[in-house]
């Protein structure tokens, strides 16, 4: 088994990543040693984000939250903050794995796993979120959607790393919403996702759609189109049922042991039909 | 006398200073350790791991060896032994029935878990590199993964030395005018569907430790079966039996899926190759998904004939059971299958048959249930539709069809103990759960579905008319006052331990703290038979009773005589005392024991349950694969379901079960086996699927084998019909199985009656589910 470093800034990790052989950045490690014990990955060495100061941070400003990389999952999900603006967020993490990789896995390993299965990805970008990568050159910032470049390919350089999640705080009465579809209720693997950002107006028209799916495509789909559609209409289920079959000629699943292409195709668009309640006037947001 | 475990006597525990009592709930000695996780299983227990043993497997189907080249492995540093067929002395077979699965391949690999070679090594490193530096050469050969495949003409033979060629065994029953009665019939109803393979999923995965000293072989393994596996492992290696010692500590699940040789040749073969050293062996949860039995996938097609007043009249069953490349236990399970295969009804006319098939897929072999979730989840299906079909209730055809005592099963058996199940169906009908059932479906929010299923099961006990079924109990007042139960049967987790400590509690009168329990082992307990078959109590309680009467009366005597005292009668035990009841005066036990000597103080009891003697086949190995039983468990569940139309998402909202296994010795303890039954069942209804393709196992572990999980499972009530057994020890009958064979059939009746429709093909996933939603009806 290879040594793990734990670096009490980022400098030093910055440091560490470029001198070292065949470096993993280890923030958690729910995923990094189920890969290494697979035999799938094969690190030198650890770097751990763990002891790094501030790596673990949720901060809130004025306009925007900002969810360091080493942040664990629990802590998120459990945060004041992210709750009042990232509900959507909070959901996700919710019904993340169990409990026990809750409190091991952290934000930036959900990112840099960049499974389409990722629970965390359907809500960064419907929030429209932004990460920060360092670097021995500084930092550099990009949208979520451009950073992710497929399954389990990320636009880090070698000798970066993943730094925070940024996301503007949606406009108040903002409809938040999260639902996974998994084989079993807890402790699952995805295998259609929708996150769904919405404002009903007070006549229940909403303005300002934001939807993102997992596990429908080799990364999260987006669907401009649905959105479009949807966008000055009230959900009625007739109008949610248009949209869901938008939303089934935008995705592209794959077949795999989970589920079949056909029941991802089908249930990306029927998970819209949920957004209906709130057009009754109920609100539709689970905190 | 219905009790609700729920709200049963239980609910107040008894002190654990106290006597237990027989019909109270007493917690159970191993709970604290279990619920810590401080609990030893067989690789925690304090010992030396000097080596470390593992198996190189085929990982091909189906093929003809030619060579296996073990010298790079036996040159790597830290390797002590690389072990081929070669290497082994005895007849290389293992097997309970057909011994016809080689410890090591010496010939023909059959399914992808077959062991090659074994390499026994100082650590886990070295291990894993020299098992990965064995290549071997071998002719591949087509291979067979389906019943239909095996049954081909033309198709390859797995075994050419067995007679019958693909088909392990084969059977039929016929009862009545068979097949020529369904001309009498008003109605006739049919369903087809598959059932699928299942995996144990044992917490504790197998594993051992053996050593080979003082020309002597010893061997700790989790297993359920420790007298057979000495039996087993003697002969597959060459030992005459009195070499070998086998032990079995608690295990962490067994299931059936410990019934049998897992580590233990292997083991023991290492062992033997490296002498006077420890040798340790874990199979890993990969290793335990690829090499272990597994239940059996099985074909069921059902045809129920009923006259005009809805009573059954005629059934034709056929079940077909995929066995893997080895019997295992498939010949039992099949014949188990075919006697339950007409649930309990009373059907005049019968035909039932099946066969259990080879193939290259992975081994089936022994589940709890045995064959009997199979066949009624076909048989509780048909029952419904021809419910529909007469226009009765599920609750009224089964009322009116339903076995009563004194009646024949269907495969031919006369009824003459406890038979509980209308009774059963009784409580139902009176439950909340029941009555309500109406005003519940008509609820359903949106985008959901409603239904409400209900099914039956009946369960044979024990072995069947032929292999003894018999337990040895050891009893004895130690040197120190205390009592010490020899069993010499396994605890694979459901509590049989705890419930020989309860019984010899309440009759010597003694807290649990003053009773010591050794656990198997085959020089110090007696044989018991195996921990399985819902016999494990039933078996070993009988003769435990047996050996606590002889040893009560044996220090009572003891006294009377020592004190010159007349009558024995004015003699009792009391918690760590003898008590003289004329003069109030008490002797602790350690003073009695001292009077005794060893071979007085240790009481020998046999028992051999009852057979069935109805002549219901000629077929000689259908009877001695177990057909029939004597002894039944009944059971009835209830189960409300809500579909979710969107995802195909089947939520089990509430489950009732009402079930007859005689009178309870623990209440406690019955209440855990039904819930785990039950959440096993549901696992095997709605999750579990082990799939294959062209013998590789797809679902390699537990992240695509889904298992369900707390929130997956519905609130349960369990009610206790408590018949009393006449046979059986304070009226109790067997527990273990009966719970998992109704879940999948009351979950698919409570979807049918949700939405009408009933998948072909099991378990029903919401992919599956979402499916069939769509097609049209």
């Amino acid at each position: 088994m290879a040594d793990v470093l734990f670096p009490v800034s980022l400098d030093q990790a910055l440091d560490l990543l470029a001198k070292t052989e065949a470096p993993a950045v280890l923030a958690g490690g729910t995923d990094l040693l189920v890969q290494v014990r697979q035999g799938k990955k094969t690190p030198g060495i650890f770097v751990s984000l763990d002891r790094i100061e501030g790596a673990q941070e949720i901060l809130e400003t004025e306009t925007e939250i900002i969810i360091r990389a080493g942040a664990p999952l629990a802590r998120i999900m459990a945060h004041p903050a992210i709750r009042d603006h990232g509900s959507v967020l909070a959901q996700a993490l919710a019904v993340l794995g169990s409990p026990q990789i809750r409190n091991m896995g952290t934000l930036g390993g959900n990112i840099m796993t960049a499974s389409p299965a990722g629970d965390s990805l359907p809500p960064l970008y419907a929030l429209d979120a932004r990460v920060q990568l360092a670097g021995p050159e500084g930092f550099r910032r990009m949208p979520v959607r451009d950073f992710i470049q497929g399954p389990g390919k990320t636009a880090l350089a070698p000798g970066e790393i993943l730094w925070q999640a940024n996301f503007t705080k949606p406009a108040p009465g903002t409809c938040h919403w999260f639902e996974k579809v998994g084989q079993r209720t807890a402790l699952s693997i995805s295998m259609v996702s929708l996150a769904a950002l919405f404002r009903p107006d007070p006549d229940g028209r909403v303005s300002k759609v934001s939807l993102a799916w997992g596990s429908v495509g080799p990364t999260i789909v987006e669907s401009p189109e649905t959105e479009t559609f949807l966008l000055n209409k009230p959900l009625t289920r007739e109008v949610l049922a248009g949209a869901g079959d938008l939303a089934r000629q935008a995705v592209r699943p794959i077949s795999d042991i989970r589920a079949t292409a056909d029941f991802r195709r089908q249930v990306a668009g029927n998970l819209l039909m949920r957004l209906e309640t709130p057009a009754k006037g109920k609100r539709l947001t689970r905190y | 006398m219905n009790t609700f475990l729920k709200t049963g006597p239980h609910g107040t525990a008894h002190p654990e200073t106290a006597p237990p009592q027989i019909g109270l709930s007493q917690p159970r000695p191993d709970a604290a350790a279990k619920i810590r996780g401080t609990e030893k299983f067989t690789i925690d227990l304090p010992g030396k791991d000097d080596l470390w043993a593992g198996v190189k497997r085929a990982g091909i189907p189906h093929a003809r060896l030619i060579s296996i080249d073990t010298e790079k492995a036996r040159a790597l540093p830290g390797v002590a032994a690389v072990l081929t067929h070669q290497d082994i002395q005895g007849s290389n077979r293992q097997g309970v029935v057909r011994q016809d699965q080689p410890v090591l391949v010496d010939d023909r690999i059959r399914h992808c878990g077959d062991a090659l070679a074994l390499v026994v090594a100082r650590d886990k490193t070295a291990l894993g590199k020299a098992l990965s530096l064995i290549t071997f050469e071998a002719e591949v050969l087509p291979g067979i993964f389906s019943i239909e495949e095996a049954l081909a003409e033309g198709a390859p033979v797995l075994h050419p030395d067995h007679e019958t060629g693909n088909i392990l065994l084969a059977g039929a029953l016929t009862q009545g005018q068979g097949l020529d009665a369904f001309k009498a019939c008003a109605w006739e109803v049919t369903i087809s569907l598959t059932v699928p393979v299942q995996e144990h999923v044992c917490l504790e995965t197998e594993c051992g430790r053996a050593i080979f000293k003082d020309n002597r072989l010893f061997i700790t393994a989790s297993t359920q079966t420790p007298f057979r596996d000495r039996n087993e492992t003697a002969q597959a290696l060459g030992l005459s039996q009195d070499r070998v010692q086998v032990t079995a500590p608690f295990l962490g699940g067994g299931f059936g899926g410990k019934d049998g040789i897992t580590v233990q040749t292997l083991l023991g073969l290492a062992a033997l190759a490296c002498p006077g050293k420890h040798v340790a062996m874990v199979w890993d949860r990969e290793e335990s998904f690829i090499a272990s039995p597994k239940r059996h996938r099985a074909n069921l097609s059902y045809r129920l004939g009923l006259l005009a007043d809805g009573s059954f009249h005629a059934l034709e069953a056929r079940a077909d059971f995929d066995t893997g490349p080895y019997d295992h236990l498939g010949g039992v399970v099949l014949a188990l299958g075919l006697e339950h295969a007409g649930g309990p009804y009373a059907i005049p006319h019968t035909h039932i048959e099946g066969r259990a098939v080879y193939t290259n897929n992975p081994v089936g072999g022994a589940f709890r249930g045995f064959g009997v979730p199979q066949v009624t989840a076909a048989m509780e299906q048909v029952v419904d539709l021809a419910a529909k079909r007469v226009n009765l209730s599920p609750m009224e055809i089964r009322l009116k069809n339903c076995l009563t005592r004194g009646q024949k099963a269907p495969a031919g058996n006369t009824l003459a103990r406890s038979t509980g199940i209308r009774e059963c169906l009784a409580a139902v009908a009176a439950h909340p759960l029941w009555q309500g059932a109406g005003a519940w479906l008509k609820k359903a929010p949106a985008h959901t579905l409603r239904g409400c299923g209900l099914a039956c099961a009946m369960h044979g006990m024990g072995f069947g008319p032929v292999v003894p079924d018999v337990a040895h109990a050891k009893l004895e007042l130690t040197a120190q006052g205390r009592f010490r139960v020899y069993c010499g049967v396994s605890d694979m987790g459901q509590g049989n331990a705890a419930t020989f400590l309860h019984i010899a509690g309440d009759l010597l009168c003694q807290p649990i703290d003053n009773i010591d329990l050794i656990l198997p082992d085959t020089d110090q307990t007696l044989p018991c038979g195996s921990s399985s078959a819902s016999r494990t109590t039933f078996t070993f309680a009988h003769a435990l009773t047996r050996a606590a009467a002889t040893l009560k009366e044996r220090i009572v005597r003891r006294a009377a005589d020592s004190l010159m005292v007349d009558d024995p009668e004015e003699f009792t035990l009391v918690p760590g005392e003898l008590r003289h009841l004329t003069s109030g005066r008490a002797f602790p036990l350690a003073v009695m024991a001292g009077f005794m000597n060893p071979d007085e103080r240790m009481a020998v009891s046999r028992y051999r349950a009852p057979t069935a003697r109805d002549h219901v086949t000629d077929n000689k190995a259908l009877k001695m694969h177990g057909v029939p039983h004597a002894i039944f468990s009944y059971t009835v569940h209830f189960a409300r379901v809500e579909i979710d139309t969107l995802t195909g998402g089947i939520r089990v909202d509430r489950y009732l079960a009402a079930t007859d296994c005689g009178r309870l010795i623990n209440p406690a303890l019955v209440e855990q086996q039904m819930h785990g039954a039950i959440a096993q069942g549901l696992g095997y209804a709605l999750f579990e699927d082990f799939l294959t393709e062209g013998g590789q196992t797809l679902t390699r572990d537990l992240s695509t084998y889904i298992i369900p999980g707390a929130l997956d499972l519905p609130p349960m009530e369990l009610i206790s019909v408590a018949t009393r057994e006449q046979d059986g020890p304070f009226g109790m009958k067997g527990v273990g199985e009966v719970g998992i064979d109704a879940p999948l059939a009351c979950v698919a009746n409570a979807v049918a009656d949700a939405c009408g429709k009933r998948p072909g093909t099991w378990p029903l996933t919401r992919v599956r589910m979402l499916a069939l939603l769509k097609e049209k009806p």
